[in-house]
């Protein structure tokens, strides 16, 4: 079984990656899974200034799922290539930098910044964060603002370019393909849903932000199906993320169309589930006579 | 930290809303007072999260840990179901212990509600090195009380409604004994937040130090995903309860 995924000029050697915001910069889980086996770790999104977050509480439990609003508290990009790139670049797994920010110019200097790490594989670009004011999802549901952005980043890198798109919105595949017109490599679907949960003793939003981003198994069929359709609007890679729990689970987004896949809120229940869901691929494809991951492609017309 | 499967030796209700459970311990690090570890009672996706639990004691030659935790949620009502010989899925030690005091220190523990679980393991631990304290157990009423010898025996216990011991809250006992703190004294607390609030509006007045074990939502329990953030005074202005705490010292939160 072949299980690299090819992105743009980059490879990753197996499909299993794990999720932005779930990962931390990867050493909060050195203890507790083997980090090699991983295709590639997303990180914690970095923006130019370090961000404090969100007012708290910033999690609450849902049926199957998480609502969050951690409002991407990460030290900046700054203090990221300075105390985080040293653990990430001894592993043999790619390093996706998970990029957000507030303004074009902002994402645009995120990646300057972070350009002379050669140990960093590639970005996902964060247009999709439903928790925070400015930027964010106001990128992330604009076709012609997703074209303009995904254009200036393309010339500020030759790296691998993934757009991390959002559910929210009407039609998802004119935002996949706005992203695939200004040059991305791949797409990332999906970011979380929005969300609410009230409080009817207090009768108030438990999130002060009022809403969050929902995510976990209760999302995992929107995941799918979405996957699916951006899939066949697009002729790039497109990386299935929602509610993954285990092989089977990831298997549905490789069948649906997806050539690699992201754990998120599941490293939060085991941290063992990124590996356990590549040990479970990796049967699965032995016991079905599947030799490559886009073999995974030709079932589902 | 490690994730291990746990055998559990003993699950039994102690009081009318305590239960204590007895499990096996399997990482090489001894895990001290104030730290936790993280459950999950059932592989399924509802509840979807692992838990956070203070430890309640460590027994070395056994190697058995043990918590104490309130059946109100779908979590714990899972967790007082299992029985002996069952297993459960556990990530720890996690977060920082509460410090040990010296020799000259004298160190009152208080107790609030299901914060008792730390609190009795810091306690075992200053009388195993035969260290000066005073531990105070708050409560509702008697039958929250835990059928607990070491409880009983080294705990002064407040009730609510004063069905037994010190009627009044915690506080109020500890206002009670102003007379005895000195210059050496050291308060220790886990239990709700107006509880702690009060704890550290005590030392403040009396200019002692106080350290307490906070509780927060939590979601990775590693230091990853910054949910169980809680407000601290200085900056950045927020602090992860699960890698900077569950212990701070109680003037570094920002009780507003």
């Amino acid at each position: 079984m072949n299980l690299t995924v090819n992105i743009g000029n980059g490879i990753f050697h197996n499909p299993v990656c794990v999720a932005s915001g779930t990962f931390g910069y990867g050493s909060e889980y050195e203890s507790l899974i083997d980090l090699n086996k991983l295709g590639a770790i997303f990180t914690k999104a970095v923006t130019l200034e370090p961000r404090t977050g969100n007012e708290i509480p910033r999690i609450i439990e849902t049926p199957s799922g998480i609502l969050n609003s951690i409002g991407l508290a990460n030290v900046g990009v700054k203090r990221f290539v300075q105390e985080k790139i040293s653990f990430l670049e001894k592993l043999p797994c790619a390093t996706v930098v998970n990029v957000a920010g507030s303004t074009e110019n902002e994402y645009i200097e995120v990646i300057k910044n972070l350009e002379n790490c050669k140990s960093i594989w590639g970005y996902e670009i964060n247009v999709s964060c439903p928790n925070v004011k400015h930027g964010g999802l106001a990128f992330g549901t604009n076709p012609f603002q997703i074209e303009n952005l995904t254009k200036l980043l393309r010339q500020a890198t030759p790296k691998p370019l993934i757009i991390k798109l959002t559910p929210n919105v009407t039609d998802i595949t004119t935002i996949a393909k706005a992203a695939q017109d200004g040059g991305a490599d791949a797409v990332s679907c999906i970011n979380t849903l929005i969300g609410m949960v009230i409080d009817t003793q207090k009768k108030v939003t438990v999130l002060p932000m009022k809403t969050g981003g929902l995510s976990g198994p209760a999302i995992r069929p929107v995941g799918v199906a979405l996957t699916y359709k951006v899939s066949r609007a697009v002729s790039i890679p497109v990386i299935g993320i929602g509610g993954i729990m285990d092989a089977d689970d990831a298997i549905q987004y490789l069948l649906a169309g997806a050539s690699a896949i992201q754990v998120g809120t599941g490293n939060f229940v085991d941290p063992s589930m990124a590996v356990n869901v590549l040990e479970g691929i990796k049967k699965y494809s032995e016991r079905e006579n599947i030799n490559s991951i886009n073999e995974f492609h030709s079932f589902i017309q | 930290m490690q994730q291990f499967s746990a055998n559990i030796f003993s699950n039994s209700k102690i009081s009318n809303c305590f239960y204590e459970m007895v499990f096996s311990w399997k990482p090489n690090t001894i895990p001290l007072p104030g730290q936790f570890v993280t459950i999950r009672a059932e592989p399924n996706t509802s509840p979807l999260l692992r838990r956070p639990f203070a430890l309640s004691g460590f027994y070395e030659s056994k190697k058995r840990c043990s918590i104490i935790y309130q059946k109100r949620g779908p979590v714990t009502t899972l967790l007082a179901g299992k029985s002996p010989d069952e297993q459960i899925d556990i990530i720890g030690p996690l977060g920082n212990p509460f410090p040990i005091p010296g020799k000259k220190n004298k160190a009152i523990l208080i107790a609030g509600g299901t914060g008792i679980g730390p609190v009795v393991f810091l306690c075992s631990r200053l009388k195993n090195l035969n260290l000066e304290y005073i531990s105070i157990f708050g409560a509702k009423t008697k039958s929250s009380i835990p059928d607990n010898q070491f409880i009983k025996q080294n705990f002064v216990i407040c009730t609510d409604d004063g069905s037994a011991g010190y009627k009044g809250t915690t506080t109020d006992y500890l206002k009670s004994i102003s007379n005895l703190m000195t210059s050496d004294t050291i308060l220790f607390a886990c239990g709700p937040q107006p509880m702690l609030k009060s704890c550290n509006d005590f030392a403040c007045s009396h200019k002692l130090p106080c350290y307490v074990s906070v509780e927060q939502i939590m979601a990775c329990g590693v230091g990853a995903c910054m949910g169980c953030a809680i407000k601290i005074t200085k900056e950045p202005g927020f602090a992860r309860a699960c890698k900077e705490g569950p212990v701070f010292k109680s003037t570094e939160i920002d009780w507003n």
